[in-house]
This record gives C-alpha cells, structure tokens and sequence, in this order.
C-alpha cells in the first residue's frame, strides 16, 4: 500500500468528517507523530465545541411566534396541523429523554420545561408589577438590607439587588412571589426615563450552569439562566443589549456575593 | 401541504441559530428568518419532493444574507459587516452568555463574512463540504479552504483576546 503524505489540511478534513476513512489510520498515526499538528488538531475541536456550546441555547429558545404563525398559520377546516407538531414534539421529548427535554419548542409540547417556565412566570410578573402606578414593590429600595435579608429568607438563597447603576437603573425595591411550589424574589429597577426592568430569582437545586437564553413574548423579553444554585431572568422591554449588560452584571455580583 | 409546513417549522430553531450566529443580533437575525420563511412559502413549488428541507431552507436564507449584505454594502450601513473588514463590529451589539460563550461569539464576528458562513454550515450546522458548496454556489474545494481559514482565523482572533485580557490582569 501505499502511504499518503498528510499536512494540515487533512486535520480540517478529519474534523469536517471529510477525510475518505480509508485514510484515517494513516491520518491517526501521522498526528500520534507529530505532537505540534495533534495540538492543533486538539486545539480546533476544543474551539468547535466552544462554538457549538455557545450556540446552542439558541435551539432551546422558543420560536417567536411571528416565525410559527407563519410557518404553522392556516390550518384548512377540519384539520389542525399543530396536532402535528405536538405529535412530533412529543416524540422528540421521548426520544432526547430528560436529559434535553428542554431543547423542544415549548410552546408544541405539553409541559414546559422548568427553565422555561421560569422565564416566562419572570415576564409575567415583569408585566403585571411594572405597570403598577402606586404598589410597583412590597418593600422600598430605602430598606435595601432590610428587602434582601427577607428575600433571602424566605426564597432559600443568599439574595441580593445587585448595583444597576453603571448601566443606568436604579432600584426601586421588590417583592416576593409565588413559583409554583416555590417562592421568588422580583427586584424592580427604574431608569431616568422611567423604564422598568426587573429581576426574578428563585432557588435551583439542580445546581446546572447554563448560558444565557433569550425568551421573548407580550411585548418582553427576559434574558435566563442557571448558575451557582440561582435560577434568574432579567425582565423587560428595553433592547437585548441594555438587558445583556443588566444580565452580566447581576451574574457577577451575585456570585461574588455569594462567595464573599 | 401542511405536511410540507410542519417540516418547515422544525427547522426554525436552526435557521435561528445560523442567522443569529452569522449576524450576532437577535432582531436581526430573526428579521432574516422571516423573510426566508416567508419567501420559501410563496415558493413551496420549488421544494422538490423529496430534498431535505433543511437544505432547501438554508439555501433560500443564504440567498437573503447575501443580497441583504450587498445592500447594506451600498449604502454604507455598518449594521452588518463588510466582508473584509473586521474593525466595523469590534464592538458588538449584542453581548451573549457567559465570559467563554461571549468570547467565541464575539471572535466569530471578526472573521470575513464569507468565511464565517462556510465554518457555520459545516462546523455548527454539519453540512458537508458538498451540500455547503451547493448551499453557497461555490466549489466544493472552495468551501473547504473557506473552512479552514475561517477556523484559523478564529484561532487567532481568540489568543488575541486571551493575550489582551492576560495583558488588562497585569495592569491594575
């Protein structure tokens, strides 16, 4: 037989899986042989994995409904393709198990997954208190030790209401709330021209670290993820930019809070 | 027909990621999925039966992408990157995830425009180099080479940034 010269390009090839397999063990020994071309061979998985990390929060996002309307919109008399989608959602819930239960579209399965659900009970309560004219926190920014004591107490997590103001909102207090069987603590915030954005935190136990995702509905948008025993959603109407920076800088004081 | 649309639905989820992941902007990014979705529907007849949606799909958004691009081009917008010029979107609009994610995602926004397209089709989406050759109406070995720099300019967009931050540490 005989033997092939390889180069780098053949490691862009293996990793593409366009490397014709009957050159893969001519391949494997070449990169056993050459340590700086297996470093790098090593160094691009380790990036397409960050990359596809990354990017992967995105499959679980719900699709915005103005996509769906138009994909899945006018079902012809006597029959209802959504019942499709549940069909197929369903099956891929059974199929990923509960491992990735989440990665279905919610909105075509039966039950919401839990991070998701969280989310979206953050925009409710974003909605319903920050539309309040006279009664927008049960406790005032003025009792801040006193609203983050209580808070912590009682949703079970080392709270506290993070500094906004280098991005530009000011605490206006909180309140708790009901999560299901849980409780959550909701801090509203309030800019110079009066928008609000608000903060839900509650308790997780599962103790997972996601990225950010992105749930958008009503009019609002929440920014969520899991991290260090917290499951939070910053809450708002303002653009993705100015709830990223609000997002960046809660993960980092609770953190630093909580290991302070 | 509603056979067609459940199929077309179950490749939104991608369709948002590839766009999001090409133009780092949620709004943006969703904007060119509807009108991929909306032009694919005027144009159902032209789904052969048979051939991957996916394909189908990703083709028609890669269609939009570029005419969007070469518009935007034209009048000078910096909303979208110009294919070689990395310095417009140094500072992205949209911040994403956690410091690792951010990072990646920030680096892949200062790679060429068609280099960037060809690593997503094929790293992220796992297309081969044929169907991704098809998808962007290049050659095959064109899309390999795209490929292959695209990752070896991601590379070093990302050691720069490791270096920089390495550099902010030592600087009180």
């Amino acid at each position: 037989m005989i033997q092939r010269g390889y180069s780098e390009r053949d490691i862009h090839l293996a990793l593409d899986g366009e490397l014709p397999p009957d050159d893969l063990a001519g391949f494997e020994r070449w990169l056993a042989a050459n340590p700086d071309m297996q470093a790098l061979a090593q160094r691009y998985t380790q990036d397409r994995q960050q990359l596809v990390g990354a990017l992967e929060g995105i499959l679980a996002e719900p699709v915005p409904e103005r996509l769906s309307r138009l994909a899945g919109a006018k079902p012809r008399a006597g029959s209802d393709s959504r019942h499709l989608f549940r069909y197929a959602a369903a099956a891929a819930l059974f199929v990923a198990g509960g491992l990735a239960g989440y990665l279905v579209a919610p909105q075509f399965s039966s039950a919401t997954p839990p991070l998701v659900q969280m989310a979206d009970n953050a925009i409710d309560a974003h909605l319903i208190y920050s539309n309040e004219k006279l009664h927008v926190v049960e406790v005032g920014a003025d009792q801040r030790d006193h609203l983050q004591g209580w808070l912590s107490k009682r949703v079970g997590v080392k709270l506290i209401a993070p500094d906004l103001k280098n991005q530009g909102f000011e605490l206006v207090g909180g309140r708790l709330l009901p999560a299901g069987k849980k409780t959550a603590a909701q801090f509203m915030y309030q800019d110079a021209t009066g928008n609000r954005v608000s903060l839900y935190v509650t308790r997780d136990e599962t103790g997972a670290d996601t990225g950010y995702r992105v749930l958008e509905e009503r009019g609002a948008r929440a920014l969520y993820w899991l991290d260090g025993g917290y499951a939070c959603a910053v809450a708002g109407s303002t653009p993705e930019g100015t709830l990223s920076a609000i997002a960046d800088a809660t993960y980092k004081q609770l953190l630093e809070d909580q290991k302070g | 027909m509603e056979e067609r649309q459940a199929a077309i639905l179950a490749e939104i989820p991608r369709m948002r990621r590839y766009a999001r992941a090409l133009l780092h902007d949620l709004d943006a990014a969703d904007d060119l999925v509807q009108d991929s979705l909306e032009r694919a529907l005027t144009r159902l007849d032209n789904w052969r039966s048979g051939e991957n949606p996916r394909r189908w799909l990703f083709t028609i958004m890669h269609h939009l992408f570029v005419d969007q691009f070469r518009r935007s081009k034209r009048r000078a917008e910096t909303s979208l990157l110009p294919l070689d010029n990395s310095e417009a979107m140094a500072q992205p609009a949209v911040q994403f995830g956690h410091a690792a994610n951010g990072e990646v995602l920030n680096a892949l926004q200062k790679i060429g425009a068609d280099r960037r397209a060809a690593l997503l089709l094929v790293a992220v989406e796992g297309f081969s180099y044929a169907e991704a050759a098809q998808m962007l109406d290049i050659p095959a070995g064109t899309v390999m080479s795209r490929v292959s720099r695209g990752r070896e300019e991601l590379r070093s967009v990302m050691d720069d940034a490791s270096r920089r931050r390495a550099i902010r540490v030592v600087e009180p």
